[in-house]
């Protein structure tokens, strides 16, 4: 079984229409960066935020002698809060993630491609660094979205398109933060799997599941023969209406299985469906990631 | 089939419509092709145990629709036809008797259509087909394959006779015999003529079974034409009610052409007549009368020389008794001519009767019991017979008489008596009449006896013009060729006192045949071709069974006197004899009637021919099998999901058809275009007439219009130029096409016309039209000197226009020689220049002095400065309007003459100029 040309088109040129993808992904991130304000307060971390007075009581070794020396009081130098040290954001590439109903105005990879770049560079400018799981180191740089761009199209000249609708099993750093986009259609044990190597470590996350509108609306009747875009299965149904309830009470099964999954993780989820808007989606990330509660989604360490 | 007049070709296919039955159940558990869809999360769908296990089944429609696309194809290839014949029962061989008398040739065509359609029907059938007619009833009858079937029916015709189908019967005998299952089908065609009943009677009692199939409308023939006194009279003869009651007689001259028209109506009745009021000149042309519409032999009725009716003058040596008419010869002649011939009768006493007979011009001059004394009455009969006339002479008293050399022989003085109470002998009969005779084929009634005659000098050449003799071998009458003429005597008188003859049936044929004699030189040359019976006359032209002369067929005979009836198949229905003189052989016979026949026992479809041709329905189920198809297709892309390539396809076809039918919708007339035309325009383009440019200035315009008005009075005076009213035109708006010459006064203080004025103008002169523009300043102007106002004023109106190159008028121009001679063209004043368009050089070869030259055509454009309307005007009382300049009657008379140049110029163009030529054309004509 092969591809039908369009998803084929598409997936070859994922790097091609990734120009674009960056600038929405921008666009997408400054929609939501005016709603939202960097975390200016003191906390552990490595840039200097401001001297205060030494407090009694406190372990002596904080204190900042250098510049308790030119006053007649002790100061403590406070660095920046700094909430995550890195994010680590990943999405799914698979030909799964190339197809877009007629009902979706834009196929899933694009989709995922667009949040994992806009979330990186609300990331950048927020002051966290954000890697491509697997991709890239962590960047702070201004130009997160132009490099992270730039690895992808390098990664699907050297290795071809990504066939894995998973993310690799590497664990995370402690304290690292993990965004996860795909549909997440595999089987429930393999996400489970792949979601608690890269949490090993303590990191912690969020799992965004796209998905076209048709996955939910199955408006498929008669005799109809499904074709899997990786075209490894295919499926006969004489009267495809039939299939219609069991298929959304499995479909709904799954996701409570996949949230039931991060929830273990301590890991967030998320739906997002294509025809949805990606500023919301990432206003809610970044929400996530700036307000954390405990085991609904990205907190600080 | 099943009550239906359907039929198929090839049967043995409609077995493969069981096969639907097995195409039912593949097209049951074949469903259509799945709609395919690509969906992520198959994965999901995998394993899921439908709430349903039906399998997936051809949705209904589908599969009745591609039943009914398979029906379909089947039906075809069984070849149906619908309204066939093949419900024609029986499976034995099948005979086919096709009636080929003329009476079955108005519906030949549907009888062998008819006919093809069984015999294609029987042969599909696997039945052995032959093919009968009765004209061709001496053949054996051989089956024929289906390609023997189509030639024969092809080769046949009918035939312009009855054929005696009692003929036919051995042959179908013997045919039966051998194939003794045979159905025969007889195509009749409903007449009784060849003898109908007897053998259908007798088909009836040898035939396993017959069907008589015959058409519904019976036929209609001509039995006679008679030429009588005032009219031709066509006797027509229909076999059954049925048959057309009213209709169109036609008479025809030899060439084909029609003489006469007349209707017919036969009411309820099987026998009408129709009569053609024709001078007798004209009827005596006439040689065929045909039913119009009727294409038969039996519509046609022939008409030979027998029946002209000839003029016959009558005049007699008797004193007339008008008291006692019987006593007269002129009576019994005059009763015995009247059916054929028209007869004169001399009245005026006062004339010499032979002579005034002979100035009517008979064919034929009866002279009964008269002598000839040598005179005028001799010359004229001389004449008369040098010219080709028939002398018709009855013995009698004054001939036995008498002494005179128009007898075809020497005769004794006095008489024979027979029977008389001093003689022994009894009244002789007539002998019968010898072949070579013209009235050979008259029978010799035995009641005709002669007691008295005059008897014929014994002398060499007298058995050769004795035409009748008694019993005892004397002449009766005799007769001899004299110049062109004939001398016929009868050697008995005209009236009962020498014999009865006169009031025998005889003595009518015996004139009939002698008035036939004139007009029909060339009898006695044809001597040699006198046989056993009588004159012999070889076919010349004959009908075919479609009533159309042409030439005879190889087996038609000729025929001889004796012949009488009707055509037959040795003596088709024709002329016979010599184009001078021939003999006509009718279908019918004289007066003979169209019985309807009667088929006894056979079982008659009547009208059955009249169906129509049947309907090979492969053409309407191939295209429907075509549609049901496209329709399949278009739902199964549907099924597989298809939906935006239908819609689009959807908005393709009806793009398509909408686009066909636009183009399909013809254009609508655009009549109503173009703009009506004024009265004025319709006045001026009925009539020629003269035209002004209205300038505006009231006195200029009113100048004109007086001025042209006044030339076109003297022109109407002295030239044959009768030209209408002048006329006023305003270039921008009025149409100029109409006029050969404006005239056009100057007025420099005015404004420059508009610019469509201008294009009009031009178009005017491109089209042939002459502009004279009178710039009236031929006292201010100098020769050499700045422009006038008017001139400016021309020259920037003719910017624009495209102007030929002008010269001065020249003293040899045609213009000064179209009417008068002329040295200069005149106006009020006589000193202007008038400029015209420039004449090509002379031709530097041509030494002869010309006195005019003129260009190819008449000059557009005439520039005139002296005011030549202003000299023409004259108010209404016929005076000059304005003065002359220098003056004087004798410029006024130049004036108007130029002016009359001016318009014949336009008129006449440079035919004035080739006039002046003529006189050398003519020498070099006739060097």
């Amino acid at each position: 079984m092969t591809l039908p040309p369009s998803i084929r088109r598409d997936a070859s040129t994922l790097s091609a229409r990734l120009p674009s993808l960056v600038i929405a992904a921008r666009r997408v991130a400054q929609t939501v960066r005016h709603g939202v304000h960097g975390r200016r307060r003191a906390g552990s971390g490595e840039t200097f935020w401001q001297f205060r007075p030494f407090i009694s009581g406190e372990p002596s070794s904080r204190v900042d002698w250098r510049r308790s020396a030119r006053e007649e009081r002790a100061f403590v130098r406070e660095r920046e809060w700094e909430a995550a040290h890195t994010v680590w954001i990943w999405f799914d590439r698979s030909p799964s993630m190339q197809f877009a109903s007629s009902l979706a105005p834009v196929s899933k990879v694009d989709r995922a491609a667009l949040l994992a770049l806009a979330f990186a560079d609300l990331c950048v400018r927020g002051g966290e660094r954000a890697g491509l799981l697997g991709l890239t180191r962590p960047l702070a740089a201004q130009g997160v979205v132009e490099r992270f761009a730039e690895a992808i199209a390098t990664d699907e000249r050297l290795r071809g398109p990504s066939q894995d609708p998973l993310p690799p099993a590497a664990p995370a750093a402690p304290r690292s933060m993990v965004l996860l986009i795909g549909d997440f259609l595999s089987e429930p044990e393999r996400i489970a799997s792949a979601v608690r190597a890269i949490s090993a470590q303590g990191a912690i996350g969020e799992l965004v599941m796209v998905a076209d509108p048709i996955e939910e609306a199955y408006p498929f009747e008669g005799n109809t023969e499904f074709l899997h875009p990786a075209g490894s299965l295919s499926l006969l149904t004489p009267r495809a209406q039939s299939l219609r309830d069991a298929y959304l009470a499995r479909l709904a099964a799954h996701r409570e299985a996949i949230r039931e999954i991060c929830a273990r993780s301590g890991w967030g989820m998320t739906i997002h469906r294509t025809d949805g808007s990606p500023a919301e989606v990432l206003l809610a990330l970044r929400m996530r990631l700036s307000a954390p509660e405990p085991g609904t989604g990205l907190r600080s360490a | 089939m099943f009550g239906l007049p359907l039929a198929f070709a090839a049967p043995a296919v409609l077995a493969a419509l069981i096969g639907l039955v097995g195409l039912y159940f593949l097209l049951r558990v074949t469903p259509p092709a799945p709609r395919r869809a690509i969906f992520p999360p198959l994965r999901l769908l995998i394993g899921l145990d439908p709430n349903e296990t039906t399998p997936a089944r051809t949705p209904w429609p589908i599969l009745a629709l591609r039943l009914a696309i398979g029906a379909l194809i089947i039906l075809a290839m069984a070849e149906p036809l619908w309204n066939s014949l093949a419900a024609l029962s029986g499976s034995g061989p099948l005979l086919i008797l096709v009636d080929d008398g003329f009476a079955a040739a108005p519906t030949w065509d549907k009888r062998i259509d008819f006919a093809r359609e069984r015999a294609a029907a029987a042969a599909r059938a696997g039945r052995i087909v032959a093919i009968a007619t009765p004209s061709q009833g001496g053949q054996e009858i051989a089956p024929l394959d289906r390609s023997g079937v189509e030639g024969r029916l092809r080769a046949l015709a009918p035939v312009p006779y009855a054929p005696d189908r009692a003929a036919a019967a051995p042959a179908i005998e013997r045919f039966l015999a051998r194939e003794p299952k045979t159905d025969v089908l007889w195509i009749a065609d409903g007449v009784e003529l060849g003898g109908a009943g007897a053998f259908s009677a007798r088909l009836a009692s040898i035939a396993h079974s017959v069907e008589v199939v015959t058409d519904s409308s019976g036929a209609l023939a001509l039995a006679g034409a008679d030429n009588e006194a005032g009219a031709l009279t066509a006797r027509l003869t229909r076999s059954d009610a049925h048959a057309p009651g009213t209709g169109a007689v036609r008479a025809l001259d030899a060439q084909g052409r029609e003489i006469g028209r007349t209707t017919f109506d036969f009411g309820a009745k099987l026998a009408a007549q129709a009569r053609f009021d024709l001078p007798v000149e004209l009827r005596n042309e006439v040689t065929r009368v045909v039913i119009d519409g009727e294409r038969s032999a039996g519509a046609t009725w022939l008409i030979d020389e027998r029946s002209r009716r000839r003029r016959v003058a009558i005049a007699s040596g008797a004193s007339a008794d008008v008291a006692q008419p019987l006593l007269a010869p002129s009576y019994y002649l005059k009763r015995a001519l009247q059916p054929f011939a028209d007869i004169s009768e001399w009245h005026d006493s006062s004339t010499d009767p032979i002579v005034s007979l002979i100035e009517q011009k008979p064919s034929v001059l009866v002279l009964a019991d008269m002598s000839v004394a040598p005179g005028p009455e001799l010359d004229a009969i001389t004449e008369f017979l040098d010219s080709g006339g028939v002398l018709l002479r009855f013995a009698g008293t004054h001939l036995a008489a008498g002494d005179d050399t128009l007898t075809p022989t020497a005769l004794r003085r006095g008489g024979r008596l027979l029977g008389g109470a001093l003689s022994w002998e009894t009244p002789k009969h007539i002998a019968p009449f010898e072949a070579g005779s013209p009235f050979f084929g008259l029978a010799a009634p035995d009641e005709v006896t002669v007691r008295r005659q005059v008897l014929a000098e014994p002398e060499t050449g007298l058995a050769e013009k004795t035409w009748a003799r008694l019993a005892d071998g004397t002449p009766l009458v005799t007769a001899e060729r004299r110049g062109k003429g004939l001398i016929v005597l009868f050697h008995v008188t005209a009236d009962t006192t020498w014999s009865n003859l006169p009031l025998s049936g005889l003595f009518v044929d015996m004139l009939k045949r002698i008035v036939a004699e004139a007009d029909a030189p060339g009898e006695g040359a044809a001597k040699a071709k006198v046989g056993e019976h009588g004159v012999v006359r070889p076919p010349l032209r004959t009908l075919n069974g479609f009533g159309v002369l042409g030439p005879p067929p190889a087996q038609a005979e000729p025929i001889g006197d004796d012949f009488s009836g009707a055509g037959d198949a040795l003596h088709p229905p024709g002329f016979y004899g010599t184009p001078d003189s021939s003999r006509a052989v009718n279908a019918l016979a004289l007066g003979a009637t169209l019985a309807r026949a009667n088929y006894g026992p056979l079982a008659v479809h009547e009208g059955a021919l009249a169906i129509a041709p049947p309907i090979d329905l492969r053409r309407w189920l191939l295209p429907a099998a075509l549609i049901g198809l496209m329709i399949d297709a278009l739902v199964s892309i549907w099924l597989m999901g298809g939906a935006p390539f239908r819609r689009k396809g959807a908005l393709a076809a009806f793009a398509i058809v909408g686009a066909l039918g636009l183009a399909a919708i013809p254009h609508q007339a655009r009549a109503g275009d173009s703009a009506p035309v004024s009265d004025r325009d319709m006045d001026a383009a009925l009539s020629t007439r003269l035209a002004y440019v209205v300038t505006g200035d009231a006195s200029v315009d009113e100048t004109s219009k007086l001025g042209l008005e006044a030339l076109t009075r003297v022109l109407a005076a002295r030239t044959s130029a009768e030209l209408a009213e002048p006329v006023g035109l305003n270039p921008a708006r009025d149409e100029l096409a109409f006029y050969p010459l404006i005239y056009w006064p100057i007025v420099a203080g005015l404004p420059q016309p508009k610019p469509e004025a201008r294009t009009r103008i031009a178009a005017f002169m491109k089209n042939g039209g002459t502009m004279i523009f009178d710039t009236r300043d031929a006292l201010v102007a100098r020769p050499g000197g700045p422009p006038t106002a008017e001139a400016l004023w021309l020259r920037t109106f003719l910017k624009g226009v495209d102007v030929p190159e002008l010269e001065p008028v020249p003293r040899d121009h045609v213009l000064t020689k179209t009417f008068y001679l002329l040295d200069r063209i005149v106006g009020r004043t006589a000193i202007g220049q008038t400029w015209i368009e420039a004449l090509p050089p002379p031709d530097p070869n041509d030494h002869v002095r010309r006195p005019a030259r003129a260009g190819d055509s008449v000059s557009p454009i005439i520039i005139a400065s002296d005011d030549l309307a202003g000299a023409w005007a004259e108010d209404a009382g016929g005076r000059p309007l304005y003065p002359l300049i220098p003056g004087g009657a004798r410029q006024r008379e130049l004036a108007m003459r130029s002016g009359i140049n001016l318009v014949m110029y336009t008129l006449t163009g440079n035919y004035k100029a080739d006039q002046v030529h003529a006189k050398d054309i003519l020498e070099r004509l006739t060097r």
